[in-house]
């Protein structure tokens, strides 16, 4: 990836935020926490608010709109935000920021991010990445649930029932996003739902075993994951009125 | 008609009457569809069309600025169905708290609107069928002959209620505010939604409350603190209420505030100094947010936060509370309108 300028390090104040374009045309905000700088999608992935508008304490980014709040270390969702953040990673040369590369979707995903590096980095070399043409299917109700998946681009839907009777039952449209979860369960789950490309989409297939293998040598990360999991498992099985 | 909402998390079947805006009708069957204002300014209860026919009772909302139109796009709050329904909403929906009070339409009766200050008035409506709300919840309101609806927070707390009272600033080409200060206004059969809104405040939550209201942002705090009167809240738990408003000529419901000597009640004054004389109300220089700053140093410890005004002040306040205070997002409570 060709080096991109992004601002000057005196453009962002300490604790501050400054949208800035990217030579490229890439947009994002950048944020000065103590002296160094992380870089975000410039908008609210909630309502497509400016970020820059957002509130800074130099450790935790609030978007003043709906009060979604991400980490700057990580770009993980904090309180009620529902998503992480694309962060950008930036290197600081004398007093330019320049543009490195995106995460990756395991890294802005809602399990792996912000975890040890190499430990993230052995997951990726688990991960096959397969593209799925609109419409195709990613797994039936009933499959064996050996693998999850984690969404890099495009839109996934979950189906209930089967045959005339589907019914939709939510969908994956974020970068990140984790499909098939099961797989990471330790009882050798079915899938309880069939999941679709509602548009041409790729994903990463990851070992669900592999996986786990991998986390419990790295317990910090694994309790990180499991604790994540345990969020995401319960979001689906939220009671009335709890939001 | 059918109406299917995707949401992220599963999806939900509700009845859309003919004519009844669709937000309105997945309200009513209890599902927590996302909104904010409910009469087309914020955008927050945007969906997609996958399947059927709307019709945009509001081509021009304001609401509908940050929206991909051409990609299906449109306000929950401003379009009503004249097919069956397929649509996505692209945010977890949970099913409404089966207590909460039910959203429906009421109509009533436009008793006397009673000027308080140059610009501000107050109005009650006498229901013809009794309603239940939460203190600090609002009405989208409609008058005859303004298109729209507009959203205006409760003052008095009964259950059930069989009468609403309202403040509303005159606005100028507001077309609600300025048909209400018209001659020949008071009378008139007002239909009206609701209740709504997330700001709201229930005895159970057992946290010391802190209540920051520009000008007729005040409204639902008058609801709060009377339902905090009548469940002896005071006696156990502090309650701070800060009034911010221009000068002495622009506050209103001083004798009302007096009600409440079990409340620390500050008005503070943007514009002028405050007044020698002040009766039981402390008084303070400079705008509310930053007058709530100085008084409530120190004073954080359990508090739920309730906002409301103009945008500009509800988000200094904001500031203050998350960056000064420390408060976690859910202890701060407001329902932005615009």
């Amino acid at each position: 990836m060709a080096r991109h300028l992004v601002c000057k390090t005196a453009d962002v104040p300490e604790n501050g935020l400054k949208e800035c374009e990217a030579d490229g045309g890439l947009k994002l905000v950048v944020a000065n926490s103590g002296g160094e700088f992380f870089g975000f999608q410039a908008m609210c992935p909630h309502q497509d608010v400016p970020l820059c508008e957002g509130l800074f304490d130099g450790a935790t980014l609030t978007c003043h709109m709906h009060l979604w709040q991400w980490d700057v270390r990580s770009g993980s969702p904090m309180g009620i935000a529902e998503a992480p953040l694309q962060k950008y990673a930036l290197s600081v040369e004398g007093d330019s920021i320049y543009l490195g590369g995106e995460s990756s979707a395991l890294d802005v995903g809602e399990l792996f991010n912000g975890i040890a590096p190499k430990t993230l980095q052995a997951l990726a070399r688990i991960a096959q990445r397969e593209e799925f043409a609109e419409n195709s299917v990613i797994y039936r109700i009933g499959d064996a649930a050996t693998d999850f998946f984690v969404l890099e681009s495009g839109r996934v839907e979950f189906l209930i029932g089967r045959g005339e009777k589907q019914d939709p039952a939510g969908f994956m449209m974020r970068k990140g996003e984790i499909i098939g979860w099961a797989a990471l369960l330790e009882s050798h789950p079915q899938r309880i739902a069939s999941a679709k490309a509602l548009e041409k989409s790729a994903l990463l297939r990851i070992n669900g075993k592999q996986a786990l293998k991998l986390l419990e040598a790295d317990p910090a990360s694994g309790y990180t994951v499991m604790r994540r999991l345990s969020g995401l498992v319960t979001r689906f099985l939220t009671p009335a009125g709890a939001q | 008609m059918r109406v299917q909402v995707n949401a992220r998390n599963r999806a939900f079947q509700f009845e859309a009457a003919a004519g009844e805006k669709v937000l309105y009708c997945g309200l009513r069957a209890k599902i927590g569809l996302p909104y904010e204002c409910a009469t087309g300014t914020c955008g927050t209860c945007k969906a997609r069309l996958l399947d059927g026919r709307i019709d945009d009772g509001w081509p021009q909302a304001p609401g509908k600025k940050s929206l991909k139109t051409a990609q299906g796009e449109f306000l929950m709050c401003q379009c009503t169905a004249l097919t069956d329904l397929n649509l996505e909403v692209a945010s977890f929906v949970y099913p409404a708290d089966p207590s909460s009070p039910p959203v429906g339409g009421y109509a009533g009766a436009l008793e006397a609107v009673r000027p308080l200050t140059h610009d501000v008035a107050a109005f009650d409506v006498a229901l013809e069928r009794p309603c239940e709300f939460e203190a600090g919840q609002f009405m989208a309101l409609g008058a005859p002959g303004v298109p729209g609806l507009r959203g205006y927070s409760m003052v008095n707390f009964d259950r059930p209620a069989r009468r609403l009272s309202f403040v509303a600033k005159k606005k100028p080409g507001g077309g609600f505010s300025e048909w209400l200060f018209s001659a020949g206004a008071a009378g008139a059969r007002l239909e009206m939604v609701g209740p709504l809104g997330k700001a709201v405040f229930s005895p159970s939550l057992g946290k010391n409350i802190l209540c920051i209201a520009g000008g007729s942002g005040i409204a639902g705090m008058m609801s709060i603190l009377a339902r905090a009167q009548a469940a002896d809240y005071f006696s156990k738990h502090e309650v701070r209420l800060f009034f911010g408003v221009r000068t002495m000529r622009d506050v209103f419901f001083l004798d009302e505030l007096a009600r409440y000597p079990q409340a620390e009640i500050t008005i503070a004054l943007s514009e002028e100094d405050p007044p020698a004389q002040a009766g039981k109300l402390k008084f303070a220089r400079g705008f509310v947010h930053e007058v709530a700053k100085r008084e409530m140093a120190g004073k954080y410890q359990n508090v739920r936060a309730y906002l409301a005004g103009p945008p500009p002040a509800v988000d200094a306040a904001i500031r203050v509370l998350l960056l000064e205070a420390k408060l976690t997002t859910d202890n701060v409570r407001y329902d932005k309108f615009s």
